[in-house]
């Protein structure tokens, strides 16, 4: 008896909600857009149209305000973590205390297993740089409004989907490497940056191709209202947290490789030395093989 | 600038990263790398008090051990030297003993011998005395015959006194 209520329970429940998706999928008219699909495609890569205004100094890429909001955010949760978690941080570590050591662990061995010489300021720009990857991107989720100058509302994207967050991340990665390469190993860790020039153009559109796609999808998805049930977890959620993890793990592997490249002590080889060596053995056996041969 | 770069955003960007790179090595990854880092240095040195400690112990048993190898090996020594000490001690009173019984034994004989000698001395002194009477009572009695019987009662009387 139980049994068959809780299937006919069940059947019901599945019908009514079924009901009201096709009520909404058939019934909704999606909402105004300002700008048509191509538009919104064509300014989620250039911002030609959607600037926000940075404090009324200026109008910038909804971008920056992404990178400061993110800024904001970690920075407010660093600053608890300093005032009230670390402070009480014990032996046996629980299970907050774990989530933050295993993180700093975790970019700290990157750091040191790419990097075995010099590492200490490597681990902490690793950290840095793969926290702000990592929550930027999943910032995109979250769907944080900003107001446009032309009076539209725009959901805050990723900071590294802007092109100029993108740059500088890549160019920032490419001088902490330079300057890695230059104070551990002079002229040596100068000349070795030098020859990846190609390295900060690579890195930055990396960053910003990837996640700038990620972000096509999403809102080529989201234009279709009815593509946006369901759908939009897999796409928004899954695509947006595995970038999210890639990007973060990619970009930091990238710069403690080079860095530990760069800054590794060459063994200077003892070139004229061994000429000199080698003369005298052929000379030693030239002297000896005519007496050999007498 | 093509794809709309603008320097400034990049720097702002620059600057974003960089005082974000601050707050978090200063606030997150210092606290939490010292922290992690001093652990890691009592527990190393735990353990290399506990290394240590075991290390001095298994010294001192080996100490102990051979201690007590060297006590055994004494004693062992003293059992065996006390024994050859008591097996000749025992040796030697047997034989002073055998001697002694030999020397009583000897004494004994000789002055059985002795004794004997003297019985048989004094025997035949008694024996010619005797006679001597015998023979003096026959020469002045002349009766033969009765000197004889005489002669046999006082032999007879003699014998029964020994």
């Amino acid at each position: 008896m139980s049994k068959k209520r809780r299937i006919v329970s069940v059947v019901v429940f599945a019908a009514i909600l079924l009901v009201i998706l096709t009520g909404i999928v058939l019934l909704g008219k999606p909402a105004p857009r300002p700008e048509s699909l191509s538009e919104t495609m064509r300014d989620a890569v250039l911002h030609e149209s959607m600037k926000v205004s940075l404090f009324g100094l200026m109008d910038v890429n909804p971008g920056l305000i992404s990178a400061f909001a993110v800024t904001g955010i970690l920075t407010v949760f660093a600053l608890i973590c300093r005032i009230f978690v670390i402070p009480r941080f014990k032996e046996i570590p629980g299970k907050f205390q774990l989530v933050l050591e295993t993180l700093v662990d975790l970019f700290r061995n990157l750091a040191k297993s790419n990097s075995p010489e010099k590492n200490r300021v490597l681990s902490a720009y690793v950290f840095t740089a793969g926290v702000y990857i990592f929550v930027g991107t999943m910032f995109e989720l979250f769907g944080f409004q900003a107001v446009t100058t032309s009076g539209a509302s725009i959901s805050l994207p990723a900071p590294l989907a802007d092109i100029n967050g993108a740059i500088a991340m890549g160019c920032l990665s490419y001088l902490f490497i330079l300057v890695g390469g230059i104070a551990n190993n002079g002229w040596h860790g100068f000349l070795g940056t030098i020859k990846e020039f190609s390295l900060p153009l690579s890195m930055s559109f990396r960053l910003f191709g990837a996640l700038l796609s990620g972000a096509l999808v999403t809102e080529l998805v989201y234009y279709t209202m009815a593509l946006s049930f369901i759908v939009p977890v897999l796409v928004g959620v899954l695509f947006t947290l595995l970038h999210a993890l890639i990007q973060a793990y990619v970009l930091t592997l990238l710069v403690s490789m080079f860095y530990g490249e760069v800054s590794e002590k060459k063994l200077q080889k003892p070139k004229r030395r061994k000429k000199k060596q080698i003369k005298e053995e052929t000379t030693d056996n030239n002297t000896i093989t005519p007496e050999v041969s007498k | 600038m093509p794809l709309n770069i603008d320097w400034q955003q990049i720097l702002l960007h620059v600057l974003n990263f960089t005082i974000l790179f601050a707050v978090m090595y200063f606030f997150l990854f210092k606290p939490v790398k010292d922290f992690m880092e001093k652990r890691e240095a009592s527990y190393q040195k735990k353990h290399d008090d506990a290394k240590k400690a075991l290390e001095d112990a298994e010294k001192t048993k080996a100490e102990y051990e051979s201690k007590i190898a060297a006590a055994e090996e004494e004693i062992s020594v003293m059992k065996s030297e006390a024994g050859a000490k008591t097996a000749e001690e025992r040796n030697r009173v047997l034989e002073q003993t055998r001697a002694d019984a030999q020397n009583i034994l000897e004494t004994a004989r000789k002055r059985g011998e002795i004794e004997h000698d003297k019985i048989i001395a004094e025997a035949q002194k008694e024996i010619a005395d005797i006679v001597t009477t015998a023979t003096e009572k026959i020469v002045l009695s002349a009766d033969v015959k009765k000197s004889y019987d005489e002669f046999l009662k006082s032999a007879e009387g003699n014998l029964k006194n020994e």
